[in-house]
């Protein structure tokens, strides 16, 4: 068993922890904030990781760069992940306007594959963060029906041999993709609706 | 372009074959009641050209058939000129249009092109206004993205889209798309603008759709 200093984190691995409690608090009271304000909790599930010692290097040589705390950190900027997965469309976009204007932390980056879907159908919200102090944090944002395909999405994906045609699978999960993506509309539309009234 | 000829009198089906044959269709022809409807059953046409008088199956029968397995079709009955009543019996039962005989060549070819057309025309069609297009096979509303319309939905943003340069009031469109369901009222108009207007933004288009709730309705950008 190699001591946590042993990784390619070296000591860094200790902020980096901190990070993930920290971001996590934050997370959870901004939760309690939303639910006494609005009747209604905002996330389904959140997680956060640190990406494994063998993920990272195994990125790095992905990559072509040398397996150092300088690839680690700063080339790579998903050491530290976070996924939060809503139950509405609209928590997603109010989420992410908390994460970008927290004063500690820059957004550097920032993708709406929401409203810009990919072509195989995947929508999610993604964002890199900066720490004042340079850590760097992948953060994913979506809702219950988005995460759900993924998931599906990910598994057929690094499934060896598919029993059937790859191209029919792949074309029936997009459209699942487009059918959720109308309902998660929808849902909003009637949460809104009740919601006025 | 593909069309069924039936008709038993070996002539003139020769005739009519090579005739429509020369203007580029496809043409399968057929001499009697039964055999027209092997091939209807088996092929996709669209148009097809009915005998009245044939054996083993009348030209009604067949046509009666068809409608009753939903196959939609267009029909073009040939009558002989006396036969008023087979005339009406033909509309009746379905039919698109009916020709006397005897007929000018000339006049068959408009009428089938006249029938042909109104299929293709008038039936869904792909419809686009600025950076939107709605797909009538598969309800797929797309811009920068697509997402996929329920049947109201997809009927809603149809109408709207023909007729993007008017208002639509809320009772036009509970007549029209709801046909006046006895549960249907403003809010149901409204909770499907609200839903449309939700995933036009959601494809990320930048048409929007302008009115209130119980007003009238129109596309925008």
């Amino acid at each position: 068993m190699e001591k946590t200093t042993d990784t390619i984190y070296g000591s860094h691995i200790e902020r980096m922890e901190e990070i993930v409690k920290e971001m996590e608090k934050r997370i959870m009271d901004l939760r309690e904030k939303i639910l006494s304000e609005q009747g209604m909790d905002p996330i389904e599930h959140y997680l956060a990781r640190i990406k494994s010692d063998d993920s990272m290097r195994e990125k790095c040589r992905r990559n072509g760069l040398p397996e150092t705390e300088e690839s680690a950190l700063q080339e790579i900027k998903d050491a530290i992940g976070i996924r939060i997965v809503c139950d509405f469309l609209d928590d997603v976009y109010t989420i992410r306007d908390y994460l970008a204007q927290m004063p500690d932390y820059t957004l550097i980056q920032e993708k709406d594959y929401i409203r810009n879907a990919k072509p195989n159908g995947y929508r999610s919200y993604h964002m890199i963060l900066r720490s004042l102090d340079g850590y760097h944090i992948e953060v994913q944002l979506r809702t219950i029906s988005m995460d759900t395909w993924a998931s599906l999405e990910h598994h057929i994906r690094y499934k060896k041999n598919l029993p059937c045609d790859a191209e029919l699978i792949f074309k029936e999960l997009k459209r699942c993709a487009d059918e959720l993506a109308s309902t998660d509309v929808s849902m909003q539309a009637i949460k809104n609706l009740i919601t006025e009234n | 372009m593909k069309i069924l000829l039936a008709e038993d009198t070996r002539d003139l089906n020769r005739a009519v074959t090579a005739l429509l044959d020369h203007e580029g269709y496809e043409v399968d022809s057929a001499f009697d009641g039964e055999e027209a409807m092997d091939y209807i059953l088996k092929s996709d046409y669209d148009g097809v050209v009915l005998d009245i008088m044939m054996p083993k199956k009348d030209g009604l029968e067949v046509l009666t058939e068809m409608r009753s397995r939903h196959i939609l079709t267009p029909v073009m009955l040939l009558t002989a000129k006396t036969e008023i009543d087979d005339r009406v019996a033909g509309l009746d039962a379905g039919a698109d249009d009916y020709l006397p005989k005897p007929f000018a060549m000339k006049e068959l070819l408009a009428r089938i092109r006249s029938m042909t057309r109104r299929s293709k025309e008038y039936g869904a069609s792909e419809l686009t206004f600025e950076d939107i297009t709605l797909n009538p096979k598969d309800f797929v509303l797309s811009a920068r993205n697509t997402v996929i319309l329920t049947a109201k939905e997809y009927e809603l943003m149809d109408v709207l889209l023909a007729n993007k340069d008017t208002e639509l009031s809320t009772e036009y469109l509970l007549s029209h798309i709801w046909r006046n369901e006895e549960n249907a009222h403003a809010d149901t108009v409204w909770l499907y603008i609200t839903y449309l207007k939700g995933k036009l933004k959601s494809v990320g288009s930048k048409v929007g759709i302008t009115g209130a709730k119980g007003e009238s309705f129109r596309l925008s950008i």
